[in-house]
């Protein structure tokens, strides 16, 4: 045997025992999670807040002199289902992983969710809005009030404003569609009429031919479907068309950066939210000084919220299932999530693993939002 | 270089280096897979694969009968679709829908092709730029018959008259079969008098159309045979998935399939396989780099560009078949004056 090889050979046991003595130490007190999210690409904007807010919810955990510490794996999935699922498989292989959380969107979370139904790792995404998401099977998990929950909601809100006549735009994704159903539905079970509905592709820059289609349909109040970007172009040239008829959108505008890109175009606009970062609650001004620390002084949206509360549900069931935990172990502490005091309301998992979520009214108003009794 | 020499085999490729191919797609690797046991290998090799056949029949069009060809995604979409469909709504399973796929997708490609076709250089590419759109948005917005952007959950995994293939290893070996089978045909396709008649449209389609070469009909055919290969992808990524979603077949997969024929070299199959290789496998194996990996895997494109005009095994140079789409304002050397635009 020459010099060379016995040298690798003796570098590769090395590299083994320490392996294996890392690998016994992480079991012992260390817990992986993975979150896999958009950390590039066209939804790379969501995944980094989706980090950060991880992050916070992570380095708490830590520093709380628990049984045991946390670890999160994060993977860029780039909002790609090719992307999605090879990380999935990663995630299953990894047999410390004991949850996942994410994807950023619904169409991901459901490629991704089949191989996790597959081998059994429970899955928790913060935004995945598709009705058919938790459907997949027993370890499919969201964080987010679904519109079949939201539109009804909604729907009451404005039919006791006095509107009867209500025309509804959304985007044309998956979430978009379960607007507009869940909305037209609430509407028709307490009276009113949606005299209008259409879809618009994401990201379109001329909204003015669909918003005149709309007024001729005469609407007392347009409810809406969309997200920051959209949303702002939209109240934009709302303005610019000078038309007067009062929007409403759901809790996936509530974002500053609404306020920040519509200008005065969002005075006025009716939204619901499950997080208010001008609640003096402690546990919610303590994460809005972190994100804002970790952020230049922004301040945190709906969705960054989210992801800090599901990884910190996340966290507490692991910590129920400790110790041992295992997957299975995990997905049944998930399911018994009660009344988890989150900083987007309490949180509660129904029997079909839908979040039970409270939700709030806000107007903008003087450039911020402002909660509203009606 | 003499066009006949092309029709040949490439050099060295006698019977031992498909042999040793063979051996390694269907023996080694399968040995190496089962070895490690990880989900997440045999998902990357199954990817890839995918990816190999993809990239191979956008060849056809792309690399030997040098059309810009920029909507191949969307009957990637048409053929996992036509699977996700059949396979949820008449209960068909994989051995049926594998066909039909590829079938549906070469129908709706010819329908598309029959006005489209006499179009040449940048024309045709930007048809096929608006074809791919379109199929796109029926796929996204006819939400009645492909539930819109909701996607489909394809419960019907890989089977093969009835007997199910949903192990790891059984899916890994149907779908290196089929790929391997589509792959040969495309090779003796393009390697063939047939494929001959396709690069001479490459070369001078004027000149072709001149010597009795009926290019708008080589044309379509080689644009409907493409669709044909690309929709048996599609079927094979609908059934080992489980969900598709519009946003799998939209314009940037036509890019990156584009990309994998021009790295790994025009108007070669090898280099098309390579290439498709190279772009699945380089971003997985870069994952440890973080948020720096696209740059990684850009840079690797731009300096194979930059480097190998040809790719890695191209015949002729991207920048030439660009250049030539792009305008017949460019012009070579001509009487001593410079290359340049006229």
């Amino acid at each position: 045997m020459t010099a060379r090889s016995s040298l690798l050979k003796t570098a590769s046991l090395a590299a083994l025992v320490t392996g294996a003595l890392a690998g016994t130490a992480l079991a012992a007190d260390t817990v992986k999670l993975g979150y896999q999210l958009p950390l590039t690409g066209e939804t790379a904007q969501y995944g980094q807040d989706f980090r950060k807010a991880a992050e916070i919810a992570l380095t708490e955990f830590n520093a709380a002199g628990k049984p045991f510490k946390a670890e999160i794996v994060f993977e860029d999935s780039r909002s790609d289902a090719k992307e999605g699922t090879n990380i999935a498989r990663k995630f299953v292989d990894d047999k410390e992983i004991v949850g996942v959380l994410g994807d950023f969107t619904s169409g991901v979370s459901m490629a991704a969710a089949q191989v996790y139904k597959e081998a059994g790792l429970p899955q928790l995404s913060q935004t995945a809005s598709h009705p058919d998401y938790t459907k997949i099977s027993k370890y499919q998990f969201r964080n987010i009030a679904t519109q079949a929950q939201e539109g009804p909601y909604n729907a009451k809100w404005m039919l006791s404003k006095g509107y009867k006549n209500i025309a509804v735009i959304a985007e044309q994704t998956d979430w978009g569609q379960s607007v507009v159903s869940g909305f037209t539905e609430g509407v028709k079970a307490n009276g009113g009429t949606v005299v209008f509905s259409e879809f618009f592709n994401r990201g379109l820059k001329d909204y003015r031919s669909l918003i005149s289609k709309l007024e001729r349909a005469k609407p007392d109040a347009i409810y809406t479907g969309f997200f920051y970007e959209d949303g702002a172009q939209f109240l934009r040239q709302v303005q610019q068309l000078g038309i007067k008829t009062p929007v409403y959108s759901t809790s996936a505008a509530y974002s500053p950066k609404l306020i920040e890109l519509a200008g005065d175009a969002a005075e006025g606009v009716h939204l619901t939210s499950n997080f208010l970062p001008t609640d003096p609650a402690p546990h919610i001004q303590h994460f809005v000084t972190e994100w804002k620390a970790a952020s230049n002084g922004a301040v945190p949206g709906q969705f960054p919220a989210q992801a800090y509360d599901a990884v910190r549900i996340m966290l507490a069931a692991v910590e129920k299932a400790y110790p041992n935990p295992t997957r299975e172990k995990v997905r049944d502490a998930l399911a018994q999530t009660k009344d988890f005091p989150g900083v987007t309301g309490k949180t509660s998992f129904s029997a079909d693993r839908e979040a039970e979520k409270e939700l709030v009214k806000v107007e903008v108003k003087g450039g911020a939002f402002v909660p509203v009794a009606d | 270089m003499n066009v006949s020499d092309l029709s040949a085999p490439p050099r060295g490729q006698g019977v031992l280096i498909p042999l040793l191919l063979a051996l390694l797609v269907f023996v080694g690797l399968p040995a190496l897979l089962a070895g490690f046991d990880r989900g997440y290998f045999y998902q990357i090799a199954n990817l890839a694969l995918i990816f190999v056949l993809l990239s191979a029949s956008m060849h056809l069009v792309t690399g030997v009968a040098g059309l810009l060809h920029l909507g191949h995604a969307a009957f990637y979409g048409v053929g996992a679709y036509t699977a996700a469909l059949l396979s949820t709504k008449f209960g068909l399973g994989f051995t049926a829908t594998l066909p039909l796929s590829g079938l549906v997708a070469a129908l709706i490609a010819f329908l598309v092709a029959l006005p489209t076709m006499r179009l040449v250089s940048i024309y045709f590419a930007v048809a096929t730029l608006a074809i791919g759109q379109m199929l796109y948005l029926v796929m996204l917005n006819w939400v009645e018959l492909t539930k819109g952007p909701n996607g489909i959950i394809v419960t019907k995994g890989l089977e093969l008259f009835g007997f199910s293939l949903s192990g790891r290893l059984a899916t890994y070996y149907t779908v290196a079969a089929v790929v391997t089978l589509c792959v040969l045909a495309i090779g003796r396709l393009s390697h063939s008098y047939y494929g001959n008649a396709l690069r001479s449209i490459r070369e001078d389609d004027q000149c072709a159309d001149a010597m009795g070469v009926s290019t708008a009909r080589l044309k379509m055919e080689a644009f409907t045979l493409s669709a044909f290969f690309a929709g048996v992808a599609g079927s094979l990524w609908a059934h080992m998935t489980g969900y598709i979603s519009p946003g799998d077949f939209k314009f940037s997969e036509s890019i990156l399939i584009l990309a994998m024929v021009v790295v790994g070299g025009l108007g070669s199959l090898p280099g098309a396989v390579i290439g498709a290789l190279l772009l699945i496998l380089l971003p997985e194996g870069l994952r440890a780099f973080g948020d720096f990996r696209n740059i990684m895997v850009g840079l690797v494109m731009f300096l194979s560009i930059l480097l190998l005009p040809k790719g890695l095994l191209g015949e002729v140079s991207a920048l030439q078949l660009a250049r030539r789409q792009l305008g017949a304002a460019w012009r070579n050397t001509v009487k001593g004056e410079g290359i340049g635009w006229r």
